[in-house]
């Protein structure tokens, strides 16, 4: 389990009555290309959320290189009409880590309908992302007596727009480049928090077959040169079967198999998850 | 207890009025908000033209019924007419817009009141079935007192039966749930949109009569603060919640009340409290007591 | 920004040349404003004009500022809130207590036995360093008191109002402004606050003057002038640095921000209490203005003028609120006057509807024309900068020198 860069384990998310990710456990190895797959709303964007903070559990936890990341509510608090399995474990303290310090902590993340910062740059829209690195203060940064700091952030964002080609558009605002390069921008700014793992949330969504295929070499070459875990949601079976290491399949919350991509493919659950309920977009 | 009851019964029977009528207005609030999500900053405002209305009216000589008509038809013409050109051409704009043009109508209304009474507090006039006095154990007040509490529950339950059981009561609880959706099912939002604002001003025109028969004196100001209290008692029982903002409303025109029973040196507080009560309920409970909980997607 | 260009001199970019070009014009035009901001104060005789001219400048600078430090907040932070009245409240109040000198104590807190304070640091500083100077700098210490009273204030309140979403926080905001207002007139706080009455009698812009070889010489204009240039170019800097960067990606979007690792509670807390210190060096300069203060006064009505200002001159804009500031307020105290007076300003012509108030409804509705039609205002989110300006000619003359090249081909 040492290798393991995120663990999740028993992850049980319940919206009033609606559970949306019922005890679900994961284990990302480093430097893999792990892959979240499922119909639509069967709570991979939730069990996301979760991971990142956006949400809280209402049970389980996460574990970031062996640190606990997010952890259950502690039962008393805990949903009166709690639906989700084991519902009496993990309890203690909350470990209610807001989804900055989970980033800060190396859990860097797009997001499926991309949310870049809309009167912004591109160069900007990267450009923050080190913010939260830099050693300044309010004080500083107001007198400029972070000079060297600031110098070297904006020279590493040059650096990393370069090697995603986005240089040439640096100047632009950010949400008027083509949806492709949006989400290319996306993933940069997510590199620029400088992850261990990066968790992507659809990135082939509204791409043609060619860009999807370019889109797979992209993702293994920024593994490989940022020594990068990956943990990715798709729609794309044929990106996920042809990038992934492993898969998770899950429907309704709840997991329904695990394996290799050959493994998956085979399996007759996964089978009739997707061909009884949707298509493959 | 029967003895502070007694002692303060002036000041808690006044509460029971002014949170009547705060209901009214708070009802207004509730609604707008429910629909259309803006604080209706102008409705305070409203509130306060409709007294300067009739002030107008009597001082043309109109008889006391006309009067009364005109201001309810008045004050609900004006706000429909400030949604249809203050709020509507906003709809597609960010929040923030809508709120800022609520404000722009709101400092409107008022420097057009200070233009129209030239900044001098205006009597308003004496309505006698309001104004008689009445004593109750051993309380000597104005009949509008009693009469508020028992016309505001009534009023209520007719809009509460209204948007249970008619279909404009149905399109109002559709959109309120969810305005894009109601949209795309066929329901016409805007006269939706309108006929809130038509029951919400129509109540603001009622709880003028009454209140304004109880402080006598309309300023440009006047407006404000019971608007502002309003929108609290709409906070505090749940914004979209119409029992939930009598109930707010009453608590808030008691509490206040009693504040000023309390003595000299406190009254300074009786506005300030209306806050206090909000941070609270903000704070404990953001929802209000009758709110729902909504989750924003990610 | 190129890594290969560290030494010696570097080659400069046409944007660099544009960008001190613009630095180097703009300080001059500074410069100039100064010396005849001094001239009016000094040697240009009192007349009808001046009379108006004076306090229109004055007032514009102290509001110039306030829609600044609002813009902070509401424009770049995108923290919808409403207690900006409130901040200047408590700076206000904040600056006149601890310049009241001691001697006027008791006329002034007449009913609250001379008051709990007795030092006054104007007076103080002025026993040491003679009268005037002790004004100039207790003036400028009582200035940063009540900026920074104002943000202990906001930090206090911005830990409940934070958490709130936008309307919600407006709202309470707006509340907290109205207590604030309510604790400042109690009289149980009167040996302080001097209850419900006015404070006077201390320190203002008729006192910022030296003499100098027996010819006194006034700042009085200057004054507040200098101080909100100061606030604003601080707050400038900050929109720009690296914290601004991340204001304005917290009102683009707040969940990408957080995702990014972006405090959200840190950097609202930090934009509120900054904008909210700035409030109270406004609020403690129009105190200065008005030579009395009185919390009654500071209802929501102010903070609504003043978001209506930001609004004009467009919201994320820092010279927009300059320009809107002076703008409004030389309208509404001075150009716009005739409205209320019942004569056209120009002929002898009576027109029987301009009488009191008229002006405020002539106002208002080019406000919500404006907030209807122009909801950009005058500069919307761009800056007007002499750097803008000789980017803008250049470009323009590049166009043409192309333009002509290519014709001269053909």
């Amino acid at each position: 389990m040492s290798n393991n860069v995120l663990h999740v384990e028993n992850i049980t998310m319940q919206f009033g009555g609606v559970v949306a990710v019922n005890n679900l456990s994961l284990d990302i190895p480093e430097g893999k290309i792990i892959a979240l797959i499922g119909p639509n709303g069967a709570g991979k964007t939730t069990a996301f959320n979760c991971i990142t903070g956006v949400y809280e559990p209402t049970n389980g936890l996460v574990e970031f290189m062996g640190e606990p990341i997010v952890r259950n509510h502690p039962q008393g608090k805990m949903k009166k009409n709690y639906k989700g399995e084991n519902g009496d474990m993990y309890l203690g303290h909350v470990v209610a880590n807001t989804p900055d310090k989970i980033t800060k902590l190396g859990i860097a993340r797009t997001f499926q309908n991309i949310r870049l910062w809309n009167s912004m740059t591109v160069f900007e829209n990267v450009l923050i992302a080190k913010h939260m690195n830099a050693k300044q203060n309010v004080f500083s940064a107001t007198f400029r007596g972070n000079a060297k700091e600031e110098k070297r952030m904006r020279e590493e964002t040059m650096e990393l727009l370069k090697e995603q080609g986005l240089d040439k558009y640096k100047d632009e605002i950010a949400t008027s480049l083509p949806y492709g390069l949006q989400r290319r921008l996306e993933i940069a700014r997510a590199l620029a928090a400088d992850p261990k793992l990066l968790l992507l949330d659809e990135p082939a969504a509204g791409m043609n077959p060619q860009e999807t295929i370019e889109l797979a070499h992209f993702i293994h070459e920024i593994r490989e040169k940022y020594n990068l875990t990956v943990f990715l949601i798709e729609h794309h079976m044929d990106l996920v079967m042809q990038i992934s290491d492993y898969i998770y399949v899950i429907d309704f919350g709840s997991e329904i198999a695990q394996g290799t991509p050959k493994e998956v493919q085979n399996n007759q659950h996964v089978i009739d998850a997707y061909l009884g309920v949707v298509e493959d977009e | 207890m029967i003895d502070f009851l007694h002692n303060n019964l002036q000041y808690l029977l006044s509460g029971i009025s002014v949170g009547g009528q705060y209901a009214l207005i708070a009802i207004g609030y509730t609604m707008v908000y429910g629909i259309l999500r803006l604080i209706n900053f102008a409705h305070g405002d409203v509130f306060m033209v409709a007294g300067l209305i009739m002030i107008y009216a009597i001082a043309g000589g109109l008889p006391m019924w006309l009067a009364i008509v005109l201001v309810l038809v008045l004050t609900v013409v004006l706000g429909v007419v400030i949604e249809k050109v203050a709020y509507k051409p906003l709809r597609s704009a960010p929040r923030m817009s809508v709120m800022i043009s609520a404000i722009g109508v709101s400092y409107l209304l008022q420097n057009c009141a200070l233009y129209f009474t030239g900044g001098l507090p205006r009597t308003y006039p004496v309505i006698p079935f309001l104004t008689k006095k009445v004593t109750i154990w051993g309380a000597t007040t104005k009949m509008v007192t009693i009469v508020t509490p028992i016309l505001t529950l009534v009023l209520i339950v007719v809009l509460v039966l209204l948007i249970k059981y008619t279909k404009i009561g149905m399109a109002m609880r559709a959109v309120s749930k969810d305005f894009e959706t109601s949209q795309l099912m066929g329901i016409k939002i805007n006269s939706v949109i309108s006929f809130t604002f038509v029951i919400g001003c129509f109540l603001a025109a009622v709880g003028s009569l009454l209140y304004f028969s109880n402080y006598q004196t309309v300023v440009p100001t006047s407006g404000a603060m019971p608007g502002l209290k309003a929108f609290v008692a709409a906070v505090f029982g749940g914004i979209g919640s119409i029992p939930g903002a009598v109930i707010g409303a009453f608590i808030i025109g008691i509490c206040e009340n009693i504040i000023k029973g309390i003595g000299q040196n406190w009254t300074i507080f009786s506005d300030a409290f209306t806050f206090v009560l909000l941070i609270v309920i903000l704070l404990v409970k953001p929802t209000g007591i009758f709110g729902e909980k909504a989750t924003d997607k990610v | 920004m190129n890594g290969t260009m560290q030494n010696s001199k570097p080659l400069q970019t046409p944007e660099e040349v544009a960008k001190r070009q613009g630095m180097w014009l703009t300080i001059v035009c500074l410069g100039i404003l100064y010396v005849a901001l001094f001239a009016l104060d000094n040697f240009v005789k009192p007349s009808k004009f001046t009379l108006m001219l004076i306090p229109v400048l004055k007032k514009g600078a102290i509001y110039s500022l306030l829609c600044v430090s609002m813009n902070l907040l509401n424009g770049f932070t995108g923290l919808f809130s409403l207690g900006q009245a409130g901040f200047m409240l408590v700076g206000a109040y904040a600056y006149s207590i601890f310049s009241i000198p001691v001697a006027q104590h008791a006329s002034v807190y007449q009913y609250f036995n001379g008051g709990a304070i007795q030092f006054s640091i104007p007076e103080a500083l002025g026993n040491v360093l003679g009268v005037d100077l002790g004004n100039f700098l207790g003036a400028i210490i009582c200035i940063i008191i009540a900026g920074l009273v104002a943000a202990v204030f906001a930090a206090l309140i911005g830990i409940p109002v934070l958490r709130f979403k936008s309307d919600y926080l407006a709202i309470a905001t707006l509340g907290f402004a109205e207590i604030i207002r309510a604790i400042f007139q109690w009289n149980g706080l009167g040996t302080i606050t001097n209850g419900s009455n006015l404070l006077r009698k201390y320190t203002s812009f008729s006192d910022m003057k030296f003499a100098i070889g027996g010819q006194v010489f006034k700042f009085g204009t200057i004054f507040p002038f200098l101080i909100a240039m100061i606030c604003i170019i601080l707050i400038v800097l900050l929109i720009n640095s690296s914290y601004g960067r991340a204001f304005k990606a917290i009102r683009d979007d707040e969940v990408a921000a957080e995702a990014m690792g972006i405090n959200l509670f840190k950097h609202k807390m930090l934009s509120f209490v900054i904008s909210s210190f700035f409030a109270g060096v406004g609020g403690a300069l129009l105190a200065m203005f008005q030579t009395t203060v009185q919390a009654s006064a500071f209802m929501s009505a102010m903070t609504y003028e003043i978001l209506l200002i930001v609004v004009i001159g467009g919201i994320g804009s820092v010279s927009g609120s300059c320009i809107a500031a002076f703008l409004y307020i030389a309208c509404s105290e001075w150009w716009l006057r005739f409205l209320d007076s019942g004569k056209l300003p120009f002929g002898n012509i009576e027109v029987s509807f301009f009488r009191d108030g008229f002006r405020k409804v002539v106002f208002s509705v080019v406000i919500m024309i404006i907030v209807l039609f122009f909801s950009k205002g005058i500069m919307g989110n761009k800056e007007l900068s002499f750097a803008g300006l000789i980017r803008k000619i250049k470009s323009k003359k590049a166009a043409k020198a192309a333009k002509q090249e290519e014709g001269g081909a053909a």
